[in-house]
């Protein structure tokens, strides 16, 4: 569980990590909203490339990285699988034919236009999954509240995100220091050696403490931010959020673009609906 | 101490509250990744729900409903399944309703917690599940992709099950024993 998160909480050195907090989160919300909003897989495909560039660009931790992302594709590819067994011939619904490759049974098929539909979900769940990745590890959790506020969110929705992701680290470490301990009192957690519901009534065991630690926490934090004078004006600024570099000024036009590419998606989604909600080549 | 209904609807918000929901928000975020078994793609049996409960007991059903939603979108920024803001606002509504037992009497904070007060507890929690999940996501789910509904119903009936069953099964003796633990100091008089 430890190793698996991935905030971090000082900022790096390459150029992704010296742009602003703003252009970041401008960036990633808006391309995360335009893989919301299509199914297309010529609008997605650029999108998973950007996203590997940047991330291989961020020079992040291999080990870890290589680990989590190969998990995500097996979880994905697990999901899809499941899909299939519920609806094998899912590609008519989505893609709009049934062009029969292989067949097992009447009902157990594989057809071109759903392993067609399967390549594009996954492309799109690749997507954004490597774009968080990216994300997340190129931002501190001031610069992404500084970001959110930059696009006129109020600051007190701001410090509650940049706090929850500083507190995520502490959380997992009270989690593990609980588990261990409690292990060794004698709670079996090995699933070869106690069955589901014992496991499960253990885990509340685990549970209560972890959350009773966690909101202990809350009125330090609170009488710390009251004594630094929290909430008392208005408005706030970010001392992480500096002036814009050079990478900021080049990017500033792509994000007009990428807002120009989202209201096109939105406003053709609203006026014109396609048959068929993804995109073939063959169809 | 009597509280306005407009306190008790919106909860009070003050820098105690923020802290309470980022903390709140974080738990979910972590135990929505790591504290679940899996029912269906997408959707499991997930301790996290337990959070919303918790943090409407003690700060109102507001603050429960933004953990509950910044939490589900913690949650899919570590976890790697992509965004869907139609969940994150399924479970927004969700959690004010998990969190909405305040306003009818239940004060954990100074250890008040009974009976009647579970029962409520319990019916608020089926009736937020069926709304949040039943109806909010997947209209949302239909305006934003509309796409995959057949897909959402199944995952909103496993949302529904799973996650009202872990509002009442584990939310209930959590609140119990939040309640029994605020309740030690709260039997001292004040001597003349």
């Amino acid at each position: 569980m430890d190793n698996k998160l991935f905030i971090t909480l000082t900022p790096g050195n390459t150029f992704i990590d010296r742009l602003t907090g703003k252009t970041k989160v401008r960036i990633f919300f808006l391309l995360i909203f335009i893989l919301t909003f299509t199914w297309d897989i010529r609008i997605m495909l650029p999108i998973l490339i950007l996203s590997i560039v940047s991330l291989l660009s961020i020079k992040p931790d291999k080990k870890k990285n290589v680990a989590i992302i190969i998990f995500v594709l097996l979880m994905n590819l697990f999901n899809l699988f499941l899909t299939w067994v519920i609806k094998p011939n899912y590609g008519l619904e989505m893609v709009g034919g049934s062009t029969v490759l292989f067949r097992f049974t009447d009902f157990f098929i594989v057809t071109a236009e759903t392993l067609w539909y399967f390549l594009v979900r996954l492309t799109k769940f690749m997507a954004s999954f490597l774009l968080s990745l990216a994300f997340i590890q190129s931002i501190t959790p001031s610069e992404l509240a500084a970001g959110l506020h930059s696009v006129k969110i109020p600051y007190k929705i701001c410090t509650i995100v940049s706090l929850a992701f500083r507190y995520i680290p502490d959380i997992t470490r009270d989690f593990n220091n609980i588990r261990i301990s409690m292990q060794t009192r004698g709670l079996e957690l090995d699933s070869r050696k106690s069955s589901l519901f014992t496991r499960l009534k253990q885990y509340i065991l685990i549970l209560v403490p972890l959350i009773i630690t966690s909101f202990d926490r809350v009125g330090n934090i609170a009488n710390g931010m009251d004594l630094r004078g929290f909430g008392k004006n208005r408005d706030k600024t970010y001392y992480c959020e500096h002036e814009d570099t050079q990478g900021d000024k080049v990017l500033a036009p792509v994000v007009l673009l990428l807002c120009g590419i989202l209201l096109t998606l939105i406003v053709l989604k609203i006026l014109y609906k396609p048959l068929y909600e993804v995109w073939c080549p063959w169809i | 101490m009597k509280k306005s209904l407009a306190k008790k609807l919106l909860g009070t918000w003050n820098t105690r509250t923020i802290v309470g929901v980022a903390i709140g928000a974080a738990l979910f975020g972590v135990l929505m990744n790591y504290g679940g078994i899996k029912v269906t793609t997408n959707t499991s049996l997930t301790s996290a729900y337990v959070i919303p409960a918790i943090v409407g007991a003690l700060f109102g059903p507001l603050p429960a409903a933004l953990s509950a939603g910044l939490g589900n979108c913690v949650a899919d920024l570590i976890g790697g399944w992509g965004f869907w803001f139609d969940w994150s606002f399924g479970n927004f509504v969700t959690g004010y309703f998990a969190g909405l037992v305040g306003a009818f009497g239940a004060d954990v904070e100074n250890g008040v917690f009974t009976t009647k007060h579970a029962i409520i507890h319990a019916v608020l929690c089926i009736v937020g599940c069926a709304i949040g999940f039943g109806l909010v996501t997947p209209i949302l789910t239909y305006l934003w992709y509309s796409s995959e509904l057949t897909i959402t119903w199944v995952q909103a009936q496993a949302a529904i099950i799973s996650d009202a069953s872990v509002l009442i099964v584990v939310g209930i003796p959590v609140l119990y024993a939040l309640a029994r633990r605020n309740a030690r100091g709260t039997n001292l008089s004040k001597e003349d």
